[in-house]
């Protein structure tokens, strides 16, 4: 025994060190990042199959020399992008320019642990990447702390999908208010919209939604249109949550009228969201609300199916009137991610102006270009200020078109959108295009802003994911009917008592310091 | 004394020890030095500062744990999977086996040890989506033909009372057979001349069964329980989480899934880390406790 008793505390001693050794590797690479010719950059890969950019490619070549700068860009696949980004923040070795999704817990806690430049108030001296958008860039800081170029998305996203060859069918026209909504709903499951002569079809198909509460669910967006906060809002001069006003528990109520009478799809709790488009597509469930990119979606299913007519089965419209008489519209945050900047690789003022300075040159409407759409006159041309793209079976194009996916994702257009949009595939594509863009633009006007999206509080960042499952399980289970209405209100006394206080205690001291 | 033997053993065998040499690398690499990380349970460990940054907060994460609202709910459902896992699903295999050892024709014994071994290559995801498939609210298979059975509505996915059923449901089906194949080796070692004996005694096959087949492959069975006390509180991430929705979460977060959700999807390095160092503590309980059981009653435990 007595020898291993030895050899143990050798190998005791080895386990205890070895890490140490590894941990403390990391600790000197600030020199070599000091090298100005070269610009490393984290980013997603969204080609889906196709293969990552290659280095000696025609788009990595073209962004190389616009930028003036030798680009060394890892690809991380997008489905593992969020895991990867934790590896990498816990890595030591970060990149200088680092794409960050969202703010994630681990995020959040690296930049206020000083981990990424705070660029606020520094971009105002990039014409490119001055916010075209003041309180979209708000809503991408972390307490008014800019801490990324935001990548700029549209502002209004939400839409309702009816199909219109059922409404024709019954001699309804598209709802325009929630009751309409429900109205259609009803005849859709009553009457047999589908004429197969059987009560078979319902209205609203639902999903099962993972994320947690204001994640942009059906259900959010019903809130929201009955006049609910989008996540947050101010009452009486306070930040409260959006699940304790009482316009919530009447939105939910309707909801749940609607469940109860069969008007939505019954396995809503259970239905996986990548098959949202099916019962839609196959006739079972005649409407669907979500972003306006899904009506796109379905055109190309019917078209599929039926290229004649597939323009006479979807038809779209924006946010509904709520019962109030007023539009309250749901908006996106108008951001997707922000292009972080790391303190560690870019250490002095210089290098970062250095670093600014070419992503300014990328956001330019000639950079946009690029990065969006590729090369005018080799995998596109521009038609009515439309870009069309090439066909693909030249296999030179069709790498710069997968190439362009990719790179579009460091693109920021933080000074607006300067590219080309694709031209629509056809005529009902350009209908439901111009439809979309129209009552987008309409909507914006009765956008219901999040005050609190610039808001990070201590206790979210720790427990904010925990308790807000309490709140999203909570309305499931009220609209299944496993609770009541007071079990409802149990539960959210639940989040209020398990940390939620203090949530909003934070949010409501950070948000009176942000307004200021 | 100790130090010279070791010496002169050390050149005599040395070679020996140059064999194991690799094997040892392996463990204190990939076993052991990980084990460093544990120590995160005792900080507040932000990526940015590293382990040697992160301050230092002793027993905290612990007391969170043990104060916090879904601790006994947790806890509760792992212990009642763990619980029904012994039950149900340890004694399974054992039956199988025992049934396929009575069967005569070998042709018909292999055919079906065969088909009951493929669940066991199928992955997680693929047993999630058939369970989805067959028990479908209203659709599937398996619901019709219950709701037309009982003349009721089953809502088998959503339903908290159907999830605790539907996972042992799960394991069964796909571990079974695979669990099968230890106990035949063993019965395949039974001497052949205990039964003749037996049946010149006159028992018949039940009797033979009884005082023969399981005293001989009892060693087994033992050795089988203890590994398994082990992983008792495994109750399998991909399994539970594949299956968990809204409606039934309050009966199916179990300790692996909690450490997912607290650990990847919100950060909370330390404390995920602390609940899982307290599993694995309650891990190696298990497993000296039932070894001492099975020394107790059996006079052979595992070590």
């Amino acid at each position: 025994m007595k020898p291993f008793k030895n050899l143990s505390a050798v190998f005791t001693t080895l386990a205890l060190t070895l890490p140490l050794a590894l941990v403390s590797c990391g600790e000197d690479e600030k020199t070599d990042a000091a090298d100005l010719a070269t610009l490393t950059i984290m980013a997603p890969l969204l080609s889906g199959d196709a293969a990552a950019p290659a280095v000696d490619g025609e788009m990595h070549k073209a962004v190389e020399a616009l930028s003036g700068k030798k680009l060394e860009i890892t690809w991380v696949p997008n489905s593992n992008y969020g895991d990867r980004m934790n590896v990498t923040l816990a890595s030591d070795k970060l990149p200088e320019v680092m794409v960050v999704q969202g703010k994630l817990p681990a995020f959040v806690q690296s930049a206020q642990a000083g981990a990424f430049w705070d660029l606020t108030g520094k971009l105002d001296a990039y014409p490119n990447l001055k916010a075209e958008n003041k309180q979209v860039e708000l809503n991408s800081s972390i307490n008014g702390q800019v801490f990324g170029v935001y990548r700029r998305r549209d502002p209004m996203r939400a839409a309702v999908l009816v199909r219109k060859d059922w409404l024709t069918k019954l001699g309804l026209s598209m709802p325009e208010t929630v009751d309409d909504l429900y109205k259609v709903a009803k005849a859709f499951t009553e009457n047999d919209p589908d004429g197969n002569g059987k009560k078979d079809t319902y209205g609203l198909i639902v999903p099962k939604w993972p994320g947690v509460y204001a994640t942009a669910s059906p259900y959010d967006v019903i809130e929201t249109w009955f006049g609910a906060p989008n996540g947050w809002g101010e009452r009486n001069g306070k930040l409260v949550p959006g699940f304790d006003t009482p316009e919530f528990l009447e939105a939910n109520r309707f909801v749940k009228k609607m469940i109860t009478e069969g008007l939505v799809n019954p396995d809503f709790a259970t239905l996986d969201s990548a098959k949202w488009d099916t019962p839609f597509f196959t006739g079972k469930g005649g409407i669907i609300i979500d972003v306006s990119s899904r009506g796109g979606v379905q055109l190309r299913l019917f078209k599929e199916k039926d290229p004649a007519n597939y323009g006479s089965f979807v038809d779209m419209t924006g946010n509904l009137t709520g019962p109030d008489g007023k539009k309250h519209s749901y908006p996106t945050v108008g951001y997707n991610g922000f292009l972080a900047i790391s303190k560690q690789s870019v250490p002095t003022e210089t290098e970062l102006k250095d670093v600014l300075t070419v992503l300014n040159k990328l956001s330019s409407k000639e950079g946009q270009i690029l990065l969006n759409n590729g090369f005018e006159g080799k995998n596109f041309t521009v038609q009515e200020g439309y870009a069309l793209g090439k066909s693909a079976t030249d296999p030179a194009i069709k790498t710069v078109t997968n190439d362009v996916m990719s790179f579009a994702q460091i693109g920021t257009a933080t000074n607006g959108y300067l590219a080309y949009i694709a031209l629509p595939a056809g005529q009902a594509e350009k209908e439901q295009y111009e439809k979309r863009v129209k009552f987008h633009k309409a909507d914006e006007a009765s956008a219901v802003p999040n005050p609190a999206q610039a808001i990070v509080s201590k206790t979210q960042v720790a427990k904010g994911a925990q308790l807000d499952q309490i709140i999203a399980d909570a309305r499931i289970k009220f609209l299944a009917g496993q609770i009541d209405e007071a079990g409802l209100k149990a539960e959210i006394q639940r989040w209020y008592s398990q940390g939620g206080q203090q949530i909003v205690d934070e949010m409501n001291e950070q948000y009176a310091k942000i307004k200021k | 004394m100790g130090k010279v033997r070791l010496r002169t053993r050390l050149v005599r065998y040395r070679w020996l020890f140059v064999l194991l040499l690799p094997g040892l690398a392996y463990f204190a690499i990939f076993r052991y030095a990980p084990m460093y990380g544990v120590t995160i349970a005792f900080q507040d460990y932000l990526p940015f500062l590293g382990f040697s940054g992160s301050p230092w907060v002793g027993w905290k994460h612990f007391e969170n744990l043990f104060s916090s609202p879904d601790f006994p709910r947790v806890l509760t459902n792992t212990l009642i999977l763990a619980l029904l896992n012994a039950v149900f699903v340890f004694p399974a295999p054992i039956v199988v086996a025992l049934l396929l050892n009575e069967l005569r024709l070998s042709v018909l014994k292999r055919a079906i040890q065969s088909a009951i071994y493929i669940p066991h290559f199928l992955s997680w995801t693929i047993v999630a989506a058939l369970t989805y498939l067959l028990f479908a609210l209203d659709t599937g298979p398996i619901t019709q033909l219950m709701n037309g059975l009982f003349n009721a509505r089953f809502d088998f996915l959503a339903d908290p009372d159907w999830f605790r059923p539907l996972v042992i449901a799960q394991t069964l089906w796909k571990s079974v057979g695979w669990g099968t194949i230890i106990y035949l080796a063993a019965l395949a070692g039974v001497d052949p001349n205990l039964y003749e004996a037996a049946r010149i005694d006159g028992a018949n096959r039940w009797r033979q069964m009884w005082h023969v087949t399981l005293p001989t492959i009892r060693s087994t069975i033992v050795v089988m329980a203890i590994l398994l006390a082990g992983n008792l509180l495994d109750t399998g991430f991909e399994q539970i989480y594949l299956l968990t929705n809204s409606l039934n979460r309050s009966v199916a977060e179990v300790f692996d899934t909690y450490v997912y959700f607290l650990g990847i999807t919100q950060g909370a390095y330390s404390y995920s880390t602390a609940v899982g160092l307290f599993k694995a503590v309650v891990g190696i309980i298990l497993i000296y406790g039932v070894n001492w059981l099975a020394r107790r009653f059996h006079h052979t435990g595992l070590f």
